[in-house]
C-alpha cells in the first residue's frame, strides 16, 4: 500500500468517527444505512469486481442475514448479538449450496440464473414460508443489539457497532486480497484456461468467493436487522442487486470507488430529498457514461502490490 | 522405465467428426527436450491439450511416472509436476510480472481457503516463502526491472518469458511450451534457446512444439513428427532430416499435386 493509501484510508475513518456528533438523530441514520450498504457493496465486490461472475441476487443474502437475525431474536428469544454467526454461516452456507450447481455457468447465464434466485427468494418471504417470515409486512419489533457494559440504544451506538463491523470487515478483505485464495480469484477472472492449468482449482474458488460474499452481506443483514428493528421482502428484493451489482461495476473495484458508489446511490437523494426520484435519472446516466469513458469504472482495481521486501534496491528504471 | 515419463499410448481424440489424434503413441523420457512438430493443423496443440486435461482424449491412455493421469482435470495435472504455457500467451493481462509468477506457486502454496479469512503465522510465513521465490524467478529470467509492471504494458517477447517463468515457478518436473519462438526475433529466440538448456539443466523435463526447424533441430534431442493427427515418424532431429515421409509432408510430393 502507498503512503497516499494511509493517509486516505485515516482521513476517511477519521470522518466516519466523528461524523455523529455533527448529526441530528435522522442523519445519523442516514449514515449508518450508508454503512451497511457499503459493506453489502464490498461483499459483492468480492463475487463481481474480484473474481468476474455476474452475481445479480447479493440482496438475497443480505435479505437472508437479516431474516435470519429477525427469525432468531423474534422466535426464539436470542439475543441480537448471538445471531450475528448465524447470520453469516446461515448465507454462507446458502452461498455454497446455490452457487454448487450453477458455478460453471458463465457471464449473462449466471446473471439470469442468480436473478432467479433472488425473486423466488422474496417470494418465498412474501408467502410466510414455514410461518416463519411474517408475510408480505415481515417481521417486526426485533431487539436492539446489546453490547454487554454499552448503552447501545441509542442511534450513535447503531452507528458505531456498524462502523465496528465496516473496519472488520475491510481487515478482512485486505486479508483476502493478500492470500492465496484471494489472488486464485483474480486469477480466474483474468483467464480462467490459465488459471486452471497452473494448478487452480476453478470451480472450489469460485464457490468459495460466493461463499465468502454471502457471509459478509449476512452480516450486513444483522446490522440492517438492528438499525430498522424491522425487515421486510422488499428491502432485499432484486431491484436492490441491481443496485448493488451497478455500484461496483461503476465505482470500480476498489475500496475508494464502492464507497463513491454507495454514496451516490444511497446518500444523495437524502440530501436531495425533492431529486430522490431523480437518483436513477442521474445514476443512469452516470453509468452510461463511465462504462463509456472509465469501462473499468471510475476508481478502478489497482495490481502490482507487491511485498516490499522483493523490491528493494532492484528497481530500476520504470516507477 | 525411469520414474520421470510421460508415456502416451493409443492416444484419440475427436471433434465431432474430425479426428484431431490418432492413435499416437510417445514416450518422453526423464530430463530430454522432446519435440513434436507437424505441419499447420496437424494436432499437436490438440496433443498437448490431452495431456493437460483440457480436452481430455476419448481412448488411449496418459501415464505420468507411471500413474494413469488420462482422466484428471487441468489443475491436478499441474499440481502433478507438468504445467504447460500456450501458443498464444495467456498471462493475466491486468496484474504485474510478480503476481503473474505468484500463480505459480499457488500449488506449492500450503495455505487453504480459511486463511484467505484470517492468517495464522504459518500461512504469513508460506505467503513470504512464496514471494521469495517469486523473486528467485525473476532473477533467473531477469525480469526483476519489471516486478510491477502490467504485463499487458509488456512487449511480446517479455510476455514470453513471463509466461515461462509462471510455469516454473510451480517447480515442474515436465515443462510443455507450445510455440515458444513464435513471434519473436531472432535475437530473442537464441535467448530463448539459452534459456531452454538453462531450464533443463535444472533436471526439467521439456516437451516442445516448434515450427522454427533450425531451433528444433538445435534444441531438441528427439523428435516426433505428426501429420492429420497420425505419428509418421520419431527419431533424432538427423534421422528426422533425412526422412522421406516428413519431407513430403513438409514440402508436398508430387503425386500431391
Amino acid at each position: 500500500m502507498k503512503h497516499s493509501d494511509y493517509y486516505g484510508y485515516a482521513l476517511f475513518f477519521l470522518a466516519l468517527v466523528l461524523l455523529p456528533s455533527f448529526l441530528d438523530s435522522r442523519w445519523q441514520a442516514v449514515a449508518t444505512t450508508f454503512i451497511i450498504f457499503t459493506i453489502v457493496a464490498l461483499s459483492q465486490d468480492v463475487v463481481l469486481g474480484k473474481s468476474g461472475m455476474f452475481n445479480m441476487g447479493q440482496a438475497l443474502f443480505f435479505g437472508l442475514g437479516a431474516y435470519t437475525s429477525a427469525i432468531c431474536n423474534t422466535k426464539f428469544g436470542m439475543p441480537l448479538l448471538a445471531t450475528v454467526p448465524l447470520a453469516i454461516i446461515i448465507p454462507a452456507l446458502f452461498g455454497i449450496i446455490l452457487a454448487g450447481p450453477i458455478i460453471h455457468l458463465r457471464g449473462d447465464y449466471l446473471l439470469v440464473v442468480t436473478i432467479g434466485f433472488n425473486i423466488v427468494f422474496v417470494q418465498a418471504l412474501q408467502n410466510n414460508l414455514l410461518g416463519l417470515t411474517g408475510g408480505p409486512n415481515g417481521i417486526f419489533g426485533i431487539d436492539v443489539l446489546q453490547i454487554p457494559g454499552v448503552d447501545s440504544a441509542s442511534q450513535s451506538a447503531v452507528y458505531y457497532i456498524c462502523l465496528a463491523a465496516l473496519v472488520m470487515v475491510l481487515i478482512v478483505l485486505k486479508n483476502l486480497e493478500k492470500s492465496k485464495a484471494g489472488r486464485a480469484l483474480t486469477y480466474f477472472r483474468e483467464d480462467p484456461l490459465a488459471a486452471e492449468s497452473i494448478g487452480i482449482n476453478t470451480r472450489v474458488y469460485k464457490i468459495f468467493a460466493f461463499a465468502f460474499g454471502a457471509g459478509i452481506a449476512g452480516l450486513a443483514g444483522t446490522l440492517y436487522a438492528n438499525q430498522y428493528s424491522a425487515v421486510s421482502p422488499e428491502a432485499f428484493d432484486f431491484v436492490q442487486s441491481v443496485l448493488f451489482f451497478s455500484i461496483v461495476i461503476v465505482g470500480g473495484s476498489s475500496v475508494p470507488g464502492i464507497v463513491l458508489g454507495v454514496f451516490v446511490m444511497f446518500v444523495l437523494p437524502e440530501i436531495f430529498r425533492d431529486f430522490a426520484t431523480w437518483r436513477y435519472f442521474i445514476f443512469g446516466f452516470a453509468m452510461i457514461f463511465t462504462m463509456i469513458l472509465r469501462p473499468c469504472g471510475i476508481w478502478p482495481a489497482t495490481y502490482g502490490k507487491v511485498p516490499a521486501y522483493i523490491l528493494k534496491g532492484k528497481q530500476h528504471g520504470n516507477k | 522405465m525411469a520414474t520421470n515419463d510421460l508415456v502416451l499410448e493409443n492416444v484419440t481424440k475427436r471433434f465431432g467428426g474430425l479426428t484431431a489424434v490418432d492413435r499416437l503413441d510417445m514416450e518422453v523420457c526423464q530430463g530430454q527436450i522432446y519435440g513434436l512438430i507437424g505441419p499447420n493443423g496437424a494436432g499437436k496443440t490438440t496433443v498437448f491439450n490431452c495431456i493437460t486435461g483440457i480436452h481430455p482424449c476419448e481412448e488411449g491412455r496418459i501415464l505420468w511416472k507411471g500413474d494413469d493421469i488420462t482422466e484428471l482435470a487441468p489443475y491436478r495435472i499441474a499440481a502433478k509436476g507438468i504445467v504447460r504455457t500456450f501458443q498464444t500467451i495467456r498471462l493475466f493481462p491486468q496484474m504485474s510480472v510478480a503476481e503473474n509468477i505468484m500463480s505459480g506457486r499457488h500449488v506449492k502454496s500450503s495455505q487453504g481457503w480459511w486463511h484467505g479469512i484470517m492468517h495464522t503465522p504459518k500461512s504469513r510465513r508460506d505467503e513470504r516463502k512464496n514471494w521469495l521465490k517469486v523473486e528467485e524467478q525473476l532473477e533467473f529470467f531477469q525480469l526483476h526491472e519489471f516486478t510491477v509492471q502490467p504485463v499487458q504494458s509488456l512487449p511480446y517477447g517479455l510476455q514470453r518469458r513471463v509466461e515461462i517463468a509462471r510455469a516454473m515457478a510451480a517447480e515442474p518436473s515436465l515443462l510443455i511450451l507450445d510455440e515458444p519462438a513464435a513471434g519473436l526475433n531472432d535475437k530473442e529466440t537464441m535467448a530463448l534457446l539459452e534459456l531452454v538448456f538453462r531450464i533443463r539443466e535444472m533436471g526439467v523435463t521439456i516437451l516442445l512444439i516448434e515450427h522454427d526447424m533450425d531451433l528444433v533441430m538445435q534444441l531438441t534431442e528427439k523428435l516426433t513428427v505428426i501429420n492429420f493427427g497420425k505419428k509418421i515418424a520419431e527419431g533424432t532431429p538427423a534421422q528426422i532430416q533425412q526422412n522421406k515421409d516428413v519431407i513430403e509432408a513438409y514440402l508436398g510430393s508430387d503425386d500431391d499435386d
